[in-house]
C-alpha cells in the first residue's frame, strides 16, 4: 500500500506537485493521468526517491520511505521508464539479472528466474537470453525492461509510460500482457500515461492530476460516469465518450435472463463494444450470452445498452 | 547488344602503388653512395644495386615479390589475390632492405672505411608502396585489427632477423649505430619512460577531471578553454616557460631532485599537454552514455558508484581508449623535442645528427620514434577493438 | 570537494615521487656533461676518460643539451663540469661589446673572474685552438690566388675576385659576423656573392663550397670544423682579430674542484695538447670519417700518455 499525504514538489518557481494526497491499495493497478506538466511522473518518482519531496510524507504500508536508504528502497520495487534502459553492454539475461544481483542471489536461483521471466514475457530464451540490447526491436527491448523490473519479485512496478514510444500494435499487446502480469501477480502497479484509453483499459483506478493537484481518483467506471471537471472530460475525449463507456463495462452486467437469441454466443465477461460490433456485424438486435464455464446466461438485448 | 569491354583494372589502390613502385624503381635512386659522412653522395639507382651483388639469384628472389605487386592491379580481386598482395608487400618490404644491405656490404668492401651507404629516395617511397600494399591486402580481406598487426610484426621480424645477422652493418644508419651503441639501449628506454612518467600522472589528474566535466557544466566551462590554450603552445615555448620556475624551485628546494632541465621539466609538459586529449575523451566517453541508461541504473537501486563503475566506464571504455591512443602517440612525438632541455631519449640522437649534419644519425633516432609510435597506436587500436567488442559498443 | 582534494594529493605524491627518484645520486660522482654537438661530445668524453682513469668517479651526462641547457644546469649544481667556449663569457655576463673578447688571453681571464666572483665556477686552463667563425676557400682557389689571410681575401675581393660565400643568416646579419670582418678588413660582398643556407650548420656550408653548388667556392667555417682538414679547404687567418676568440675549457663548480683537486692536475695537460690542428684532425675523424667518438678520444689520449 502507498501513501500519499499532503506531497508537494517545486522546481522553482514552478510547482509541479501542490499537495497531493492518495492511497493506492495493496495489490491495485492505479494509473496517474493528466496533460503535460501535470506531475504525475513527478509524483511516482518520489516513490523511488529519485526525486525526493519539498513537504508531505509518503508511506508504504505504513513505514514513511524518507528513512529509508534510497537504493535499499528501489531495489524492492520494479522500475520501468518510456526510452527502458537495458544496458547495452550486457545481455538480456545479464539485464535482466540486474537486481537479483545487486541483491546477492545465488546463480542457480537468478537463472531460473530468467527463465521464468523469458517464458512470462514471451520472449524464446534460445533466441534472446544471450542477445544484445542493440540486436532487439523496441517492442521486444521493453518486453526485457518489464522482465527486468520484475526480476526480484518486487511488491511495487512503478512505470512511466512505458508502452507510449511503441507501434499501436505492439503497444496493444505489451498492455494485454501487463494486466495478465497484473492478475496473476497481484503487485502493486503505479502507470503513468496521458492515453486515457490505456488507463481505462489497464485500471483498478485512475488518478487524474492537472497542474500539479489531484483532480479525481476513482474507478474507470467513475471517471467515465462522473468526471469531475472539463480538464478529465477533455481526457476522455468528448467525441467518443461513450463508445469508451461501452469497452469499460462488461456484457454480464447489462444481460438479461429473458428473450431468446441465436447464433454465436458472446461471453460475458467481454466488453459491451464488442457485443455491439457483433450485433451491427450479424444484424441483429440481440445476442445470447454465455458464463466462463460455457452455459447459456442470458440474452443481451441492443436497447439494454442504451441506459438513460 | 555489344558485349561490355573486359575489365582490366581492377583495383585503382593497388595500380596507384604499382606505378609508384615502377617509377621509383626506374627513376629515383635506390641507395646514395658518398666518399664520407659530410660530402653528399651519388645515387645507385634499383639496377645498379641488383647488378652489384654477388649472389645474382638471391638479389632477383628478392624482387619477385614486387613483381607481383605490379601484377595485382591486373588480377580479378579474390580472397587469394588479397592474401597473395599482402604476403608480397611483406616480402618486398623485407626484400628491399635485404637488397640495400647486401649492395652495401659489397660497395664497402672496395671502398674506404669512412664510405657512408644510405637509403635513397627510390627505397623509401618503394617500402613505403609495399607496406601500404601489405596493409590493403588485409583490408581487403576485412579481417579483424589484430592482423594488421600480425602483418606489421611480420615485416619488423624478417627486418630485425637480418640485423640480428648483421647483414645491414655496412649500412650508413648502422653505422651511426654502431657509434652509438651503449646509449642507444638507454635512449630509447629513457624515451618509454618520459612517456610513461608522463602518463601517470595526466590519468590521476585528467580522468577525475573529465568525470567532473562530465557531471558539472561549470566545470565543463572553465576546464576546455584553458586545456585548449595550453595545447596550442609551441612545445618549445613550454619547456623554456618552464625552466624558470624549476629552476627557481629547485635552488629553493634542493634535496627534492627537481630541476629546470632534464626529465622533470619534460614530464610535466608532457602532462599538460596530454590532459586535453584525455579529459576530452573521458567527457565524450561519459556523454555517450544514454540518459535512459543512467536513470534505468539509478531506478533499479545501484549506488553513485555501482553506477559508474558497472555502466558509465564500461559505455565510456571504447571512445576513452581512443583518447588515450592519441595521448600516447602524441607523447612520443613529443619526447623526442624533449631531448632540447636534456631529457635525454631518442631525441637527443636526434638533434645530435641535426647539429652534425649527419642525416642517417637524425634517422637513427627517428626511426625508433616513428616505430614506438605505430606500435602504441596499434596496440591501443587493438584494446579499442577489443572494448568495443566486450561492450557491444561503438566507439566514436 | 572532498574528492578534490583526494585527487590533488594523489597527483601530489606522484609528482613527488617522480622528483625524488630524479633527485637519486650518489653524493661524490662527479656529473660530466658537455653539450650537444660533435667537439663538445669529444672533448667531454675526454674529461670523462681522463677522471676515471685518475680514479675519480664519474657520471655520464654528456651531449645534454644545447649551451643554454648545460649552462643552466651547472649554475643549478645539477652537472659538475663541462667544456665551455671562452668566448661565450660575452654572453653569459651581457658584455659582448668589450673588446678584450678578441683577444685570448683578456677574453679568459675576463669570464674566469666573473664566473668565479659570480658564480662560483673555475674556468681551467684553456686549450690553444679558435673555435671562432672564419672564413674558408677551396684549395683550388686559395692556391692560385695566394690567398691565406683575411687581408689577402679582402683585397683579392675588391680587385674582382669571383668569391661567393655559402654562410648562415646569422653569420650575414649578426654585427659581430660578417659585418665585423667587413669593416675591419674594408671589403664589402655583394648580395649576388652571398648563399644563404638555412640552419647554419658548418656542414652544409662547407658542403656548398667543396662541391661547388651554385657556384660556391667560400664558406662560413669554424676554427676548428674537423672537414677543414678533411676536405683540404684553406681558412683566411684572422690577422687582425676581427672576431672573438673561442677557446674550450673546462668549467667546473668550485665546491666539486675543492673536494677534487686533481681534477685540475689531469685536465690541464690535456686540453694543453689540443691546438687548432690537433682538434681539427680529431674533429675530422669523427664528423667526417664518421668514427666513435669514444675510440677516437681513447685513442688521442693513450697515444698521448694521458690515458694507460
Amino acid at each position: 500500500m502507498i501513501a500519499f499525504e499532503g506531497v508537494t514538489k517545486r522546481f522553482e518557481p514552478w510547482v509541479a506537485v501542490d499537495g497531493v494526497s492518495l492511497t493506492v491499495q495493496a495489490g491495485e493497478f492505479c494509473v496517474l493521468i493528466g496533460p503535460s506538466g501535470s506531475g504525475k511522473s513527478t509524483l511516482m518518482k518520489m516513490v523511488n526517491r529519485l526525486i525526493v519531496p519539498d513537504a508531505g510524507t509518503i508511506r508504504i504500508d505504513g513505514e514513511d520511505i524518507a528513512g529509508l536508504k534510497p537504493e535499499e528502497l528501489r531495489r524492492r520495487m520494479g522500475y520501468v521508464i518510456q526510452n527502458v534502459g537495458l544496458f547495452p553492454h550486457w545481455t538480456v539475461e545479464r539485464n535482466i539479472a540486474t537486481v537479483p544481483a545487486l541483491l546477492g542471489w545465488p546463480k542457480a536461483r537468478v537463472q531460473d528466474r530468467v527463465a521464468e521471466l523469458l517464458d512470462l514475457l514471451k520472449l524464446d530464451p534460445r533466441r534472446f537470453r544471450d542477445a544484445y540490447p542493440h540486436q532487439l526491436s523496441g517492442g521486444q527491448q521493453q518486453r526485457v525492461g518489464v522482465a527486468r523490473a520484475l526480476a526480484a519479485e518486487p511488491n511495487i512496478l512503478l512505470m512511466d509510460e512505458p508502452f507510449s514510444a511503441l507501434d499501436p500494435i505492439t503497444r496493444g499487446a505489451l498492455q494485454a500482457e501487463m494486466a495478465a502480469i497484473h492478475k496473476a501477480t497481484r503487485t502493486t502497479i503505479v502507470f503513468v500515461t496521458h492515453d486515457m484509453d490505456e488507463a481505462l483499459k489497464l485500471a483498478n483506478r485512475i488518478a487524474v492530476l492537472d497542474h500539479g493537484r489531484l483532480i479525481q481518483f476513482g474507478t474507470p467506471l467513475d471517471i467515465l460516469t462522473n468526471p469531475a471537471n472539463d480538464t478529465v472530460r477533455d481526457l476522455i475525449g468528448r467525441e467518443d465518450w461513450g463508445l469508451k463507456l461501452l469497452a469499460v463495462e462488461t456484457v454480464g452486467q447489462r444481460v438479461r435472463s429473458d428473450g431468446e437469441a441465436f447464433g454465436q454466443p458472446v461471453p460475458g465477461t467481454a466488453p459491451l463494444r464488442q457485443a455491439l460490433a457483433e450485433m451491427v456485424a450479424r444484424g441483429t438486435d440481440r445476442l445470447p450470452v454465455v458464463d466462463e464455464q460455457g452455459r447459456p446466461a442470458g440474452v443481451l438485448h441492443l436497447s439494454d445498452l442504451v441506459r438513460p | 547488344m555489344a558485349a561490355p569491354r573486359p575489365t582490366i583494372l581492377h583495383n585503382r589502390v593497388a595500380l596507384l602503388l604499382a606505378a609508384a613502385v615502377a617509377a621509383a624503381a626506374l627513376t629515383l635512386p635506390f641507395l646514395s653512395f658518398a666518399p664520407n659522412r659530410l660530402l653528399s653522395g651519388r645515387g645507385i639507382p634499383l639496377a645498379g644495386a641488383l647488378a652489384g651483388v654477388v649472389d645474382a639469384p638471391w638479389g632477383w628472389a628478392a624482387l619477385l615479390p614486387g613483381a607481383v605487386i605490379l601484377a595485382v592491379p591486373f588480377l580479378r580481386p579474390s580472397r587469394a589475390v588479397s592474401a597473395v598482395y599482402s604476403a608480397a608487400g611483406v616480402l618486398f618490404a623485407a626484400g628491399l632492405v635485404w637488397l640495400a644491405g647486401a649492395h652495401a656490404a659489397h660497395l664497402a668492401a672496395t671502398s674506404a672505411p669512412a664510405a657512408r651507404t644510405s637509403f635513397g629516395a627510390g627505397f623509401w617511397v618503394m617500402e613505403a608502396a609495399a607496406l601500404l600494399a601489405a596493409m590493403d591486402g588485409v583490408r581487403r580481406l576485412g579481417l579483424p585489427p589484430a592482423w594488421r598487426i600480425a602483418v606489421g610484426g611480420a615485416t619488423a621480424a624478417l627486418v630485425a632477423a637480418q640485423l640480428a645477422a648483421g647483414h645491414l652493418d655496412q649500412l650508413s644508419i648502422l653505422k651511426e649505430y654502431a657509434n652509438q651503441r651503449d646509449v642507444f639501449a638507454a635512449a630509447v628506454l629513457r624515451h618509454g619512460l618520459l612517456v610513461a612518467g608522463a602518463l601517470v600522472p595526466t590519468l590521476l589528474i585528467g580522468v577525475p577531471l573529465g568525470v567532473l566535466a562530465n557531471r558539472s557544466f561549470h566545470v565543463r566551462r572553465l576546464v576546455f578553454p584553458v586545456l585548449n590554450v595550453i595545447q596550442t603552445i609551441p612545445s618549445i615555448a613550454l619547456f623554456g616557460l618552464l625552466m624558470a620556475p624549476l629552476s627557481a624551485l629547485a635552488g629553493a628546494l634542493p634535496g627534492l631532485g627537481i630541476s629546470g632541465v632534464g626529465p622533470v621539466p619534460a614530464v610535466i609538459a608532457l602532462t599538460f599537454y596530454s590532459l586535453l586529449p584525455i579529459v576530452r575523451n573521458t567527457v565524450e566517453g561519459l556523454d555517450g552514455v544514454p540518459p535512459a541508461v543512467r536513470e534505468a541504473a539509478r531506478g533499479m537501486g545501484m549506488t553513485r558508484r555501482q553506477v559508474f563503475l558497472k555502466v558509465e566506464v564500461p559505455l565510456a571504455l571504447p571512445v576513452f581508449l581512443s583518447g588515450l591512443r592519441i595521448t600516447l602517440v602524441q607523447a612520443v612525438g613529443l619526447a623526442a623535442v624533449a631531448a632540447l632541455i636534456g631529457a635525454g631519449g631518442l631525441g637527443a640522437i636526434m638533434f645530435q645528427g641535426l647539429f652534425a649534419n649527419a642525416l642517417d644519425l637524425v634517422l637513427l633516432g627517428a626511426v625508433p620514434v616513428i616505430l614506438l609510435a605505430v606500435a602504441v597506436d596499434a596496440a591501443l587500436k587493438l584494446a579499442v577493438s577489443l572494448a568495443v567488442s566486450l561492450t557491444g559498443r561503438r566507439a566514436a | 570537494m572532498a574528492k578534490k582534494r583526494a585527487i590533488g594529493a594523489v597527483a601530489a605524491l606522484a609528482l613527488g615521487i617522480l622528483f625524488a627518484t630524479g633527485g637519486a645520486q650518489a653524493a661524490d660522482t662527479v656529473r660530466v656533461s658537455s653539450k650537444l654537438d660533435a667537439e663538445s661530445g669529444l672533448l667531454g668524453t675526454m674529461i670523462l676518460q681522463v677522471l676515471e682513469a685518475n680514479g675519480i668517479p664519474t657520471e655520464n651526462k654528456v651531449q645534454l643539451g644545447p649551451t643554454k641547457i648545460v649552462r643552466s644546469a651547472l649554475l643549478a649544481g645539477e652537472i659538475d663540469i663541462y667544456p665551455e667556449y671562452t668566448g661565450n663569457g660575452a654572453f653569459f655576463f651581457n658584455i659582448d661589446s668589450d673588446p678584450a673578447w678578441k683577444n685570448a688571453r683578456a677574453g679568459y681571464e675576463k669570464v674566469r673572474q666573473l664566473d668565479q666572483e659570480k658564480n662560483n665556477i673555475v674556468w681551467l686552463k684553456p686549450a690553444p685552438a679558435n673555435n671562432t667563425w672564419a672564413i674558408a676557400l677551396r684549395r683550388d682557389v686559395a692556391s692560385p690566388n695566394k690567398l691565406s689571410t683575411m687581408e689577402d681575401f679582402a683585397r683579392w675581393v675588391k680587385d674582382g675576385g669571383k668569391a661567393k660565400i655559402a654562410a648562415s643568416a646569422e653569420f650575414v646579419e649578426s654585427p659581430a659576423a660578417l659585418p665585423s670582418f667587413q669593416s675591419t678588413y674594408g671589403f664589402t660582398l655583394k648580395p649576388e656573392q652571398i648563399l644563404v643556407l638555412a640552419g647554419g650548420d658548418t656542414a652544409a656550408t662547407i658542403r656548398a663550397a667543396a662541391e661547388g653548388t651554385s657556384g660556391v667556392n667560400t664558406a662560413m667555417v669554424y676554427g676548428t670544423d674537423g672537414a677543414i682538414a678533411a676536405l683540404d679547404l684553406a681558412v683566411m687567418q684572422d690577422t687582425k682579430g676581427a672576431q672573438m676568440v673561442y677557446e674550450p675549457a673546462p668549467t667546473v663548480r668550485a665546491a666539486v674542484l675543492e673536494k677534487n683537486p686533481k681534477i685540475r692536475e689531469v685536465l690541464d695537460p690535456v686540453f694543453a695538447s689540443l691546438d687548432t690542428e690537433t682538434l681539427r684532425s680529431l674533429n675530422a675523424k669523427i664528423s667526417v670519417e664518421g668514427q666513435d667518438p669514444k675510440q677516437v678520444a681513447t685513442t688521442y689520449l693513450k697515444s698521448k700518455g694521458f690515458l694507460k
